[in-house]
């Protein structure tokens, strides 16, 4: 059975077993994922009857999303499968939401958009799906702000996703599934942060009030 | 509607002397019999009261047992008629029932009114037997008395194994406790990383608990040689500190003790760098003064029970202590952390040279900030005195400048302390966090311990900085003590009050 946790938006936990959703839960508030993530995964265990050691498999979704509400999802994913004895992946976020509209009938190239904050987006491009039904992924995850996205892929002719809020654990999950089925799942599950941390650094030789900053 | 109970004062008698009298109008203990009780060497009293009235005491209740004894009595207790009807009796005869069992007590005795049926009830439902009937006890109302006996069954007599996860600020820490017993300790700190910007960037500090988790647990667990399933609980760091580097610990340790099925307890940071001293001395001897002092924190609390009874007597209303050294470092070019790069100059240097300013020190100041520190206005004198050197081009030295900033701080940090002692006529003083690591600190404060006859406690380094440890500790005291664990709802609080030892 795979856990499939999502915390890029809300906070979203989903069972797959034999690439069947058998329970989701999706809390939709993006600034209770420390609060929720602990009973969302017991209430998905206890909802489904299942053992955390029947659990083989646990996926994070890495973002690209908000810096601290992706960390919780990413952190509690670690240390269930550690607790579990399970394998520990990692999927972008982005690739699960493609791969949601491509195996529900776009054919189209993809652009997916995710709110990235600070009036900027995270966005990737997808041409379909390869015949392990992953999406293939021909340009980012990256972070740029809308205009200079539209610039970017003048005349492109794509379909554009803007990813739904709050992200489902449940697309992740399938497409872990699919991705096991072939082999090619990810140890790496290290956040997409996409940005530099915003930290300053004092110039040398500077005196109070001008180097220090707080 | 929740019941907080915490021990009493002499400053408590003239209340509970209101709840006495109108609790047993016939045969109330006098005002004088009352105080010795609440002062008594062999006597416990508590006090209830539901928040944030914290000053209308609701009821109270009292424990007596001598040292050598495994006998404790139950002396009184008592609900105001207002609040009675709401579990609170029960909730305040639970808590002389464990201090009972932290005094090693095998058996508890009282007496109660062989008419009076609801409190009979009470002490049936929680396991006391009538073993004996005292005819006519009660005068004048000429009452027989039921003696009652409550039989301690030697409570957790295994010493829990407990992993503790801490992740406040810039040190991953992941420890493991079997009781009061270390059993790992280990640390990963981001400090290099925030070198270069002369202080912890907290976004740098949460990436960096991200990807410490599981190096530190693997290493923890190997380093306590056990495995997962083996703990007994599991206990986490949910405040106060950095909220985007809490949250990292507090989203591991959940899923962790959700995969485990483990018991999950969530911890006050600071409360840890007192408890911690069990594991050095196997139990934190209260009441004691701390003395907190690290990069994020500088504070001084009053410890008169280590799981109930936590006060905060003042911080700082500015930077904390580890700040200051860092911020002077950087003003003088020594590099990062400034603590020990400040007491590396500061050995070669006169710590009289320069007389710089005490915050927080000044009469009116006292008056409103006793136990309360200031260290901005040291760093801008500092700064200045620099300054006018610089613009003078006037040589100075700069071991001077950092020998006298270093004792200013040490200063007010150790006198602030010793005054809290003496105040409150405790003495007992235990050290805690980062800045510990500073010599000078520790050679001050044994001075002025010595001095004022007051017995110092300084757990070694690696249990001062941040650690999980620690955090462990506290957890297997927790369990030791019988408490519920928290829920799975808890969030990361980066002002968690020390008066919130666990978070429900």
């Amino acid at each position: 059975m795979i856990l499939s946790i999502d915390t890029s938006a809300g906070t979203s936990v989903a069972l797959i077993e034999d690439g069947v959703v058998r329970a989701e839960i999706t809390v939709d508030d993006n600034m209770r994922h420390a609060e929720v993530i602990g009973e969302t995964i017991a209430k998905i265990l206890a909802t489904t009857d299942t053992k955390p050691n029947q659990i083989k498999v646990v996926v994070a979704g890495r973002g690209p999303a908000p810096f601290t509400g992706l960390r919780v999802g990413i952190a509690a994913a670690t240390m269930f499968a550690a607790g579990a004895g399970a394998k520990l992946y990692g999927i972008s976020s982005l690739d699960a939401i493609a791969f949601n509209e491509l195996t529900h009938g776009e054919t189209q190239p993809l652009l997916v958009t995710a709110d990235a904050r600070r009036k900027e987006v995270y966005w990737a491009i997808y041409e379909g799906l390869d015949q392990d039904g992953v999406p293939i992924r021909t340009h980012g995850p990256a972070v740029n702000k809308p205009q200079d996205l539209e610039e970017l892929l003048k005349e492109q002719n794509l379909v554009t996703v803007q990813a739904k809020s709050p992200m489902r654990a449940s697309d992740l999950g399938l497409l872990a599934h699919n991705l096991q089925k072939a082999n090619r799942l990810d140890a790496d599950t290290s956040a997409l942060y996409l940005r530099a941390a915003d930290a300053v650094e004092p110039k040398p030789n500077q005196r109070f009030g001008k180097a220090v900053s707080g | 509607m929740t019941l907080h109970l915490r021990r009493a004062t002499e400053a408590d008698l003239a209340r509970i002397m209101q709840l006495e009298n109108a609790s047993f109008p016939t045969d109330a203990w006098p005002e004088d019999s009352m105080r010795f009780e609440l002062n008594g060497p062999h006597t416990r009293y508590f006090v209830a009261f539901v928040a944030p009235e914290e000053q209308n005491l609701i009821g109270y209740g009292g424990l007596a047992k001598l040292q050598d004894s495994p006998q404790a009595d139950i002396q009184t207790i008592a609900i105001g008629q207002d609040s009675r009807g709401k579990g609170f009796g029960k909730k305040l005869l639970e808590r002389l029932i464990e201090e009972a069992r932290n005094q090693s007590a095998e058996e508890i005795f009282l007496e109660v009114r062989a008419d009076n049926q609801v409190a009979q009830g009470l002490y049936l439902s929680l396991g006391f037997e009538h073993i004996d009937t005292r005819k006519r006890y009660y005068q004048p109302a000429d009452v027989d008395a039921w003696v009652m006996r409550l039989r301690l069954e030697k409570q957790n007599t295994k010493e829990p194994l407990v992993l503790g996860i801490e992740s406040s600020c810039d040190e991953t820490g992941i420890g493991i406790v079997r009781g009061n017993t270390l059993l790992a300790n280990v640390i990963s700190s981001s400090m290099d990383l925030h070198a270069r910007f002369g202080g912890v960037v907290p976004e740098i500090a949460a990436r960096a608990h991200l990807e410490a988790l599981q190096p530190t647990l693997e290493k923890a667990l190997k380093e306590a040689q056990i495995e997962l399933s083996e703990l007994d609980a599991i206990a986490v760091t949910n405040g106060p500190g950095l909220a985007g580097a809490l949250m990292v610990g507090v989203g591991a340790a959940k899923a962790l003790a959700v995969a485990t099925g483990k018991p999950l307890y969530a911890v006050n940071h600071l409360v840890g760098h007192v408890g911690v001293d069990v594991l050095e001395r196997g139990e934190v001897v209260t009441p004691t003064i701390a003395l907190l002092v690290s990069g994020g924190h500088t504070s001084l609390l009053k410890v008169n029970h280590l799981l109930d009874d936590v006060e905060l007597l003042g911080e700082t209303i500015d930077d904390a202590a580890g700040e200051a050294f860092d911020k002077i470092a950087r003003l003088l070019d020594l590099g990062y952390p400034g603590g020990p790069k400040i007491d590396e100059q500061a050995a070669k240097g006169d710590p009289k040279a320069i007389r710089f300013p005490r915050g927080l020190t000044l009469p009116k100041d006292m008056e409103k900030h006793r136990y309360d520190f200031s260290f901005s206005g040291l760093k801008t004198a500092v700064a200045r005195w620099v300054e006018v050197k610089e613009a003078a081009n006037e040589p100075y030295s700069i071991p001077d400048v950092a020998a006298s900033f270093r004792e200013a701080v040490i200063d007010v940090l150790v006198s602030k302390a010793i005054n809290a002692c003496l105040d409150h006529n405790i003495y007992r003083l235990l050290l805690g966090g980062g800045v510990v690591a500073n010599a000078r600190l520790r050679e001050v404060a044994k001075a002025k311990c010595k001095e004022h006859g007051i017995e110092l406690r300084i757990p070694a380094f690696s249990l001062c900085t941040d650690n999980g440890a620690m955090i462990a500790a506290l957890g297997a005291q927790l369990v030791m003590a019988g408490r519920k664990p928290s829920g799975l709802d808890f969030g990361a609080n980066s002002t968690l009050p020390v008066t919130t030892v666990q978070t429900p």
